[in-house]
């Protein structure tokens, strides 16, 4: 459906990560306009979906919550979820052309008061894509309990039509007559916040990921450890064991050539640490191994960190592990190359956790039709001055923040996105129109 | 074409017709959740056990059972004695106990 309105805003931002997030937030304070899209059902990216942060172990939903909910409710920020720009053309000195579709989510989001009685309705049951294929959801569902917004959507392609969640809902906020919006609007500035994928490491054979059912990534042991987790506990995923010897298999899919990754993802090791650690207090008697490089503890409070795990009887071992095989009972043997000792070893864990590695989202590089935003050897966004003005990209007027410049932490993703937003105003404010 | 708030699914069935393979995961599903449902009947279950008695590989009992616990038809009560498996039950608000 074409909408031909044009709409107006100061700031596009594309991303409703947490580097995103901040970056509208900020402009919006500023009393700029901002319209931030969002690809997903919800905002709140991949911070909002983990258990903890590091090196502190707060709880990463509850910083990430009450900014998501500011945004939600700051009068200068509109939010589109299910949105992607297809494309962005500059017109002029601050004026670009932005086209964006919008997919349907069958469901008005400010009539639903997320009651869920349409997901309990509903006869469906497919994998949870936000549980990383742990466990099933409905086909009319709340994509998860702290989402933002906190409306239910319809997944049209497993839906079967049966009417259930119609029929139950109070407000007849379902809506199947919606259809796939194309919207043209005009920005002065564009703020690219577009994140970050994760390695997939079915790249990698050898570790037996997506064929031996106990080897998982560390996303997949982040919604394990999350109080809105996938089981009851931490869990073997191949029968439902509980673990008591976990390892952790570090620079998977980063500084590794062969699979097109040669950086450093930067916050594997942290993450694998924060992970070791929470482990050791869901599963006191559990054995945690982690393999490694090198551990990059370079951060505020991350070398202390990294001690408190060797204090708590973490076992490091400098090792690159060569290949993953399973036995009968569903524990894996891991073939070891030690580093530290120049032998190789064997070593038997009940449960493999892959650190995987931060890869660059280009979704949105070919969006820019008549300027190319300029990315770097890696892929990532390039930053055309990073020394002197990290947020500034090859195009005037639009700013990168966050990881989807470069692999980062989220303290480093949130300073991104304020760097972004002042970078922004700073532009903004030379707009002598 | 008219349509009625609150019964708009059957304007998009009638433009678009539901693929078999969604129909077929339907049929799983509610194979899986009937089977699952009757094991528990008799008494709490792990999941080697569940596995053996459907005779289907355990990782696949788990996720039907983690499912059916996130939809709040199953529960997990205490951990075997060797302290590796939990054993699950039917919840009062399930379909369980009629």
């Amino acid at each position: 459906m074409e909408k031909r309105e044009r709409l107006v805003y100061d700031v596009l931002v594309v991303g409703g990560g947490i580097a995103g997030c901040e970056s509208a937030l900020n402009l919006a304070k500023l009393g700029y306009k901002v319209l931030l899209i969002e690809k997903e059902l919800s905002i709140g990216g991949k911070m909002i979906l983990l258990s903890k942060v590091f090196p502190t172990l707060d709880c990463a939903a509850c910083i990430t919550t009450p900014k998501v909910s500011e945004i939600a409710r700051h009068p200068n920020i509109t939010i589109y979820t299910s949105t992607r720009s297809s494309s962005i053309i500059r017109k002029d000195d601050h004026n670009f052309e932005v086209r964006l579709v919008r997919k349907p989510r069958y469901v008005h989001i400010d009539d639903c008061t997320g009651c869920q009685l349409c997901e309990e309705a509903c006869p469906v049951s497919i994998t949870d894509e936000y549980q990383y294929g742990m466990v099933g959801r409905k086909a009319a569902y709340v994509p998860f309990s702290i989402a933002s917004p906190r409306a239910a959507a319809i997944d049209i392609e497993n839906c079967t039509l049966c009417g259930a969640c119609e029929r139950v809902c109070p407000t007849n906020c379902i809506d199947f007559t919606m259809e796939e919006e194309h919207l043209l609007l005009s920005v002065k500035s564009v703020v690219v916040a577009t994140g970050f994928e994760l390695f997939d490491p079915v790249k990698i054979p050898r570790y037996g990921f997506g064929k031996f059912k106990n080897v998982l990534t560390s996303m997949q042991m982040e919604r394990q450890l999350a109080p809105t987790r996938p089981f009851n506990t931490i869990l073997r995923p191949g029968d439902g064991k509980m673990p008591d010897n976990i390892a952790y298999v570090l620079c998977t899919g980063s500084r590794d050539k062969s699979v097109g990754n040669p950086i450093c993802s930067q916050i594997c090791c942290m993450y694998s640490i924060k992970q070791a650690q929470l482990l050791m207090g869901a599963l006191p008697m559990a054995d945690i191994t982690i393999y490694y490089l090198h551990i990059r503890a370079f951060g505020k409070g991350f070398n202390e960190f990294y001690a408190q795990a060797q204090d708590m009887d973490v076992q490091f071992i400098k090792g690159k592990v060569g290949n993953i095989t399973e036995k009968e009972n569903g524990n894996l043997l891991l073939r070891v190359e030690n580093i530290e000792k120049g032998t190789i070893m064997e070593a038997e864990h009940d449960m493999v956790v892959l650190s995987v590695g931060i890869l660059p989202n280009m979704d949105l590089s070919e969006s820019f039709k008549n300027e190319a935003l300029t990315l770097d050897p890696f892929n990532f966004v390039d930053q055309a001055d990073m020394m002197a003005s990290p947020a500034k990209t090859s195009i005037d007027g639009v700013f990168v923040a966050g990881t989807a410049s470069g692999p980062m932490d989220i303290p480093d993703s949130i300073l991104s996105g304020g760097a972004a937003s002042a970078e922004a105003t700073s532009y903004l404010r030379r707009d002598t129109k | 074409m008219k349509v009625e708030k609150g019964k708009t699914a059957k304007y998009l069935k009638e433009k678009h017709p539901i693929p078999k393979e969604v129909t077929q995961q339907l049929k799983d599903f509610t194979k899986a959740k009937k089977n699952l449902i009757n094991a528990l009947k008799e008494k709490e279950k792990t999941i080697p056990q569940l596995a053996k008695e459907l005779d289907l590989p355990a990782d696949k009992i788990l996720f039907q059972l983690m499912t059916l616990l996130k939809y709040g038809l199953v529960e997990s009560g205490d951990i075997d004695d060797m302290d590796e498996y939990f054993y699950y039950k039917l919840t009062n608000n399930g379909p369980n106990k009629s």
